[in-house]
C-alpha cells in the first residue's frame, strides 16, 4: 500500500506541472487586470503601461509563468521605465513557497486564501456532515421501505430539491424566515453576514448565520446523496449473504449497518471522496447570496479582476486536494472491501 | 424535513421577536427604593452594505469607487464637496484663490494653508511633512500605486513650514481641485516602512489603517464579511454622533435589498432601479446623487478601420434621432432619470441651451436618404455602395444594457438600420488595445458604458487625439478613434485654464461640438443610487465625496 501511495504522489508532479502551465494560459484569456483596475472608469494609459512594468505584465507569457514557478530573485526588473533594469526581483516563486501577492489586496497569496479558508470548512464542513447524516438516514430509510408512502414522499421532495437552482433556494428561504417572519412577528433568522455586528462574532451568532446556508446547501444535495444510499441498500440487501445472515438469525441492526451498509458504502464513499477537495472551493452562488465570506466568493471576486496569483493559488490548492483525496479515497476503498488490493 | 429542522431552530433560538408582549402585572413595592442606576446608553452601530469589497484602504492603491468612498471616513481630503459641490476646507484654513494669495497669477503654483488643529487619530500633529511624503510615495517607482494623476503634473511640492503647502506645477492645471489631495498618508507611519523595504507596496497599513484623520478610525477588517470602524474622538471638525459604522461586504444585489428590507442595514447603494419601489414600501428612504457618470453610446470612428456609414455625421444625427431613450428612460428606468445631452449633462460645463436629440424617426430616415444610405437590394437594410448599414453595438453583460441593445435593434431596424449585438464581461470589454479589448480595437461600431470626467471637474484625456490607441499608442482611451482638431485644441486649452469663467465657455464650445457632431449619444443619466434605511437621520449626500457631513449622522434607536 506504501508503495502505491509514493508512486500515485509521485504520478502526480507532471501532472500537477501540466495542470499549473494550462490555467496559466486560460488565466490570460480571463480579461485585462489593469482595465479597469475595480474602478468606474477605464484605467489612464500612462498609469496602465506603468503598472504593467511593476507588476511584471508587460513580459512574454512565458517568462511571466517562469516568474510564477521559480520567481524572479534572480533577476533585476525595471521599475522606473527607463529601459535599465535596475531594482532585484523580490518573488520566490511557487517551487519555494511562494504563490506571489495579489494583484487587488496587495497581500501574499497564501494570507489572502488563509484569511478565508476557515470559513468555508465551517460552511461546507457543516454543510457536508448535514447531508452525510441526512441522506444516510433517509436513504437506508427508504430502502428498508421500499415502496411505502414516506418513500414515495421522500423521493417527491428529493426530486424537487434537486431540480431546483440553488440561488432560488436560498433567495427563497431567506425572503421567507428572514424578511417574512420579521415582518409577521415570528421568530427569524438573519439575511446576510455571519453576525450581527450589535452583538459580536460569538460562536451562537455564527451557528445562527450558519442556519439558512446551511439549509439551502443541503436542500439541493439531499436528492442526490440519499437516492444513491437508497439503490445502493436496495443491491446489497437482495445478496445472498444478507440472506444467509438473516438465517443465521443474526439480529436486524447488525445485519444493516454492519453487513448491508459497509457493502453498499462504496458507491458513497466515491461520490464523497470526488466532493471533498471542491469543499475547499466553496459555494460560489450560496457564499454571494448570503455574504458568507468563504473561498468561492474569493475566487469570484479574484478571477473577475483578472488576479492570477490569486486565482493560480485557489486552482492549484483545489487540484492538489483532489490529487490526495483521490489516494484517500483508494485507502478507503480497501479498508471497506478487503477483495481490493494495490500491490 | 430540513424544512422542519430550520423552523424547530427557529423557534428554539432566534433573535428576539419585535412581536409585543403583555409585560405581567406589577408586584405591590413594600418601601421606596434607591432608583435602578441608569444603563449606559447603547452604542449606535450604523450597517453599510457595500457590494464589492475595497480592494485595499490606502488611498494610493486604488480606483475602486467603494474603496474612495470608504476612504471618506477613515482618510481625510485636504477639502471636500458639499451637497452642491461647493469646496469644503477639511485640512486646509481656506479653499486657495488668486485673491488670497493661494494661486499665483500664472497659474503654477498653489499654497496651502493648514488648520492648527489637524490631528492624526493617534494625535500626532497633520504636518506639511505629510503632504510632501505622499507626494513623494505617489511618484516613487518602487510604489505600485493605481494612478499617479495628478501628481505628475507637478514640478516639485514644498514644505516651507509644518504649515504651508507649497505646489508648483509644470504648467497651469486646471483640475487641482478634483483630483489633489484626495487622502493623505501619515509619514510617521510610513516612513519607516519605506527606509526599510524599500516600497510601502507591502506596509500592513495599506489595509489595516489603525492610524488615519477621518470623522472615524479604522478598527477591524474581516476579508470577505466587514470592515468596523469607531468614531474618531480626536477629529477636529466634531466627534461623529454614530459610535461605529459597520460595513458588511454583501456581494448580492437581491440579498442586499433583501438586508435592507430586514433592517440588517441603514445604508446601501448601487441598488437597481427596478428595486426602488419595493424598497421604498418597505420605508427606505431613496436618494439619487449625480456624480458625473453618464451613460451613452461612442462611435467608432477610426479613419481607416470604421464603418464608412458613421463617418457621415448625418448618419450619426439619423441614429440619435431614430433611437428612442426617451422610453427607456421612462420605461425599463422606470421614469427616475432621463437621457443626457452631452457627456457633461447635469454640470454648469454644457452648454446650457443643449437638449437631448429628439425622438424622430421620420426625421432620421430623411438624413439617411440625404447621406445616400437606402435600401437598393429590398432586404430592410440601407446600404451604399455595396455596403450593408449593419453595425455593432457592443457593451457588458449588465442586464439593463442589453434591455436597451434589445429595444436600440428593434427601433433601428425600423429606419433601415441593423443592428448586431455583442456583449462582454467588463475586464474583458474595458480592455486595452495592447490588450485586444474590443471597444479599443474597433470590433465595435458603437460601444456603450457609463463613465464620468473627473467630476466635478470636467476633465478628461477621452478624446484627445494622442489618445487613440495603436500599436504604438497600446494604452490610449480615446477608443472612439475620434480625431477632431478643432475639438483636441479646446481640450488642451481648457486643461490650462485656471479662469473658471474663461474654462467654462472652452467647454460650452466642446459640449456644442461634441453635441452636434454626435460623437457620443446619452441613453441616460446614470446618478448613484442611495437607500437609507429609517433609523438613519441627517443624511445628507454629495455626489464627489458622499460622506461629507457624517458627522451629522445619527441614528434612532
Amino acid at each position: 500500500m506504501l508503495r502505491y501511495v509514493i508512486r500515485r504522489l509521485l504520478q502526480a508532479i507532471p501532472l500537477l506541472f501540466i495542470i499549473s502551465i494550462i490555467l496559466f494560459v486560460l488565466m490570460q484569456n480571463m480579461g485585462d487586470p489593469l482595465a479597469t483596475l475595480g474602478g468606474r472608469q477605464v484605467t489612464r494609459s500612462e498609469d496602465r503601461q506603468r503598472l504593467a512594468r511593476q507588476l511584471g505584465l508587460d513580459q512574454p507569457l512565458y517568462m511571466q509563468y517562469l516568474y510564477w514557478l521559480i520567481g524572479n530573485d534572480w533577476t533585476k526588473m525595471d521599475l522606473d521605465g527607463d529601459g535599465v533594469p535596475e531594482t532585484p526581483g523580490r518573488r520566490k516563486g511557487v517551487l519555494r513557497g511562494d504563490f506571489g501577492v495579489s494583484l487587488v489586496a496587495k497581500k501574499p497569496v497564501v494570507q489572502v486564501i488563509w484569511d478565508r479558508l476557515p470559513n468555508t470548512l465551517l460552511l461546507m464542513g457543516v454543510t457536508e456532515l448535514v447531508i452525510i447524516v441526512g441522506s444516510l438516514v433517509i436513504g437506508m430509510y427508504s430502502a428498508l421501505r421500499q415502496y411505502s408512502f414516506l418513500d414515495h414522499l421522500i423521493t417527491a421532495i428529493s426530486f424537487i430539491g434537486y431540480s431546483m437552482p440553488i440561488f432560488f433556494v436560498a433567495l427563497l428561504s431567506m425572503y421567507i424566515f428572514a424578511v417574512n417572519f420579521k415582518r409577521w412577528g415570528l421568530p427569524y433568522l438573519p439575511t446576510v453576514g455571519m453576525f450581527d455586528p450589535q452583538v459580536g462574532k460569538t460562536p451562537g451568532q455564527v451557528a445562527l448565520h450558519m442556519v439558512l446556508p446551511v439549509f439551502s446547501l443541503s436542500f439541493i444535495y439531499f436528492a442526490a446523496y440519499s437516492r444513491y444510499i437508497r439503490s445502493a441498500m436496495l443491491e446489497v440487501l437482495s445478496q445472498d449473504y444478507i440472506r444467509t445472515a438473516r438465517a443465521k438469525g443474526l439480529p436486524r441492526p447488525t445485519i444493516i449497518f454492519i453487513h448491508a451498509l459497509k457493502n453498499a458504502s462504496l458507491p458513497i464513499v466515491t461520490v464523497v471522496g470526488l466532493d471533498l477537495p471542491f469543499l475547499l472551493a466553496g459555494a460560489i452562488v450560496t457564499e454571494r447570496i448570503f455574504a458568507w465570506p468563504g473561498m468561492g466568493r474569493l475566487f469570484l471576486d479574484h478571477v473577475s479582476r483578472g488576479d492570477t496569483p490569486v486565482v493560480m493559488g485557489i486552482l492549484m490548492m483545489i487540484a492538489v486536494a483532489v490529487v490526495v483525496f483521490q489516494i484517500l479515497t483508494d485507502i478507503v476503498y480497501a479498508w471497506l472491501d478487503p477483495r481490493i488490493r494495490y500491490e | 424535513m430540513l424544512a422542519t429542522g430550520v423552523i424547530l431552530a427557529l423557534l428554539a433560538s432566534c433573535k428576539p421577536t419585535a412581536t409585543p408582549t403583555i409585560p405581567p402585572p406589577a408586584a405591590p413595592t413594600a418601601a421606596p427604593t434607591a432608583p435602578p442606576p441608569t444603563q449606559p446608553p447603547a452604542r449606535k452601530v450604523a450597517t453599510f452594505i457595500w457590494t464589492q469589497e475595497p480592494d485595499v484602504l490606502n488611498p494610493l492603491y486604488t480606483n475602486m469607487w467603494f474603496s474612495s468612498i470608504t476612504q471618506q471616513i477613515w482618510n481625510c481630503w485636504a477639502w471636500d464637496f458639499d451637497d452642491q459641490n461647493n469646496p469644503r476646507p477639511v485640512l486646509v484654513k481656506e479653499m486657495p484663490s488668486e485673491e488670497n494669495g493661494g494661486i499665483s497669477p500664472d497659474g503654477r503654483v498653489i499654497t496651502l494653508k493648514l488648520r492648527d488643529d489637524i490631528v492624526w487619530s493617534d494625535g500626532k500633529p497633520i504636518t506639511s511633512e505629510d503632504f510632501v511624503f505622499t507626494y513623494e510615495m505617489t511618484m516613487n517607482p518602487k510604489n505600485t500605486v493605481a494612478s499617479t494623476h495628478p501628481y505628475d503634473k507637478l514640478e516639485k511640492v514644498e514644505a516651507p513650514d509644518a504649515r504651508t503647502v507649497v505646489m508648483t506645477f509644470k504648467e497651469p492645471f486646471a483640475a487641482w481641485q478634483a483630483t489633489l489631495w484626495r487622502g493623505l498618508l501619515p509619514a510617521h507611519i510610513l516612513r519607516p516602512v519605506f527606509e526599510k523595504e524599500g516600497t510601502i507596496d507591502n506596509a500592513g497599513w495599506n489595509r489595516a489603517p489603525t492610524v488615519g484623520c477621518g470623522p472615524f478610525v479604522f478598527k477591524e477588517w474581516e476579508s470577505g464579511s466587514f470592515i468596523r470602524f469607531v468614531a474618531n474622538d480626536n477629529y477636529w471638525l466634531g466627534r461623529p454622533k454614530i459610535d461605529e459604522i459597520f460595513i458588511r461586504i454583501v456581494p448580492d444585489d437581491a440579498s442586499q435589498v433583501a438586508a435592507l428590507k430586514a433592517g440588517d442595514a441603514d445604508l446601501g447603494t448601487f441598488i437597481a432601479y427596478s428595486d426602488i419601489p419595493t424598497l421604498e414600501q418597505a420605508g427606505v428612504q431613496m436618494v439619487t446623487v449625480f456624480s458625473g457618470y453618464n451613460e451613452g453610446w461612442y462611435f467608432y470612428l477610426h479613419p481607416e478601420k470604421g464603418h464608412p456609414a458613421l463617418k457621415d455625421v448625418r448618419v450619426r444625427q439619423a441614429i440619435a434621432m431614430a433611437f428612442d431613450r426617451f422610453s427607456i428612460c421612462k420605461d425599463l428606468l422606470l421614469g427616475l432619470t432621463k437621457p443626457p445631452a452631452t457627456y457633461w449633462a447635469n454640470t454648469p460645463w454644457q452648454d446650457p441651451t443643449l437638449e437631448p436629440w429628439p425622438y424622430d424617426p421620420e426625421r432620421a430616415q430623411q438624413l439617411l436618404d440625404e447621406a445616400g444610405w437606402k435600401d437598393t437590394n429590398g432586404d430592410g437594410v440601407r446600404d451604399k455602395d455595396g455596403v450593408e448599414l449593419v453595425l455593432t453595438l457592443g457593451t457588458t453583460t449588465r442586464q439593463i444594457r442589453r434591455d436597451v441593445q434589445a429595444v436600440a435593434q428593434q427601433q433601428l431596424a425600423q429606419v433601415g438600420i441593423k443592428l448586431e449585438l455583442a456583449n462582454a464581461d467588463p475586464d474583458i470589454f474595458f480592455a486595452s488595445y495592447g490588450e485586444g479589448g474590443p471597444c479599443a480595437t474597433g470590433q465595435y461600431d458603437i460601444f456603450e458604458y457609463s463613465t464620468t470626467p473627473q467630476y466635478p471637474d470636467p476633465d478628461t484625456a477621452d478624446w484627445l487625439c494622442k489618445e487613440i490607441p495603436s500599436d504604438e499608442n497600446p494604452a490610449g482611451v480615446n477608443w472612439q478613434a475620434v480625431c477632431d482638431e478643432e475639438l483636441d485644441a479646446l481640450f488642451q486649452l481648457q486643461a490650462t485654464q485656471v479662469d473658471p469663467a474663461e474654462r467654462m465657455k472652452t467647454f460650452h464650445k466642446i459640449t456644442r461640438l461634441i453635441y452636434e457632431k454626435v460623437y457620443w449619444l446619452g441613453v441616460w443619466e446614470d446618478p448613484d443610487i442611495w437607500a437609507v434605511g429609517p433609523r438613519l437621520k441627517n443624511v445628507r449626500l454629495s455626489g464627489a465625496t458622499p460622506f461629507f457631513n457624517i458627522i451629522e449622522w445619527d441614528l434612532s434607536q
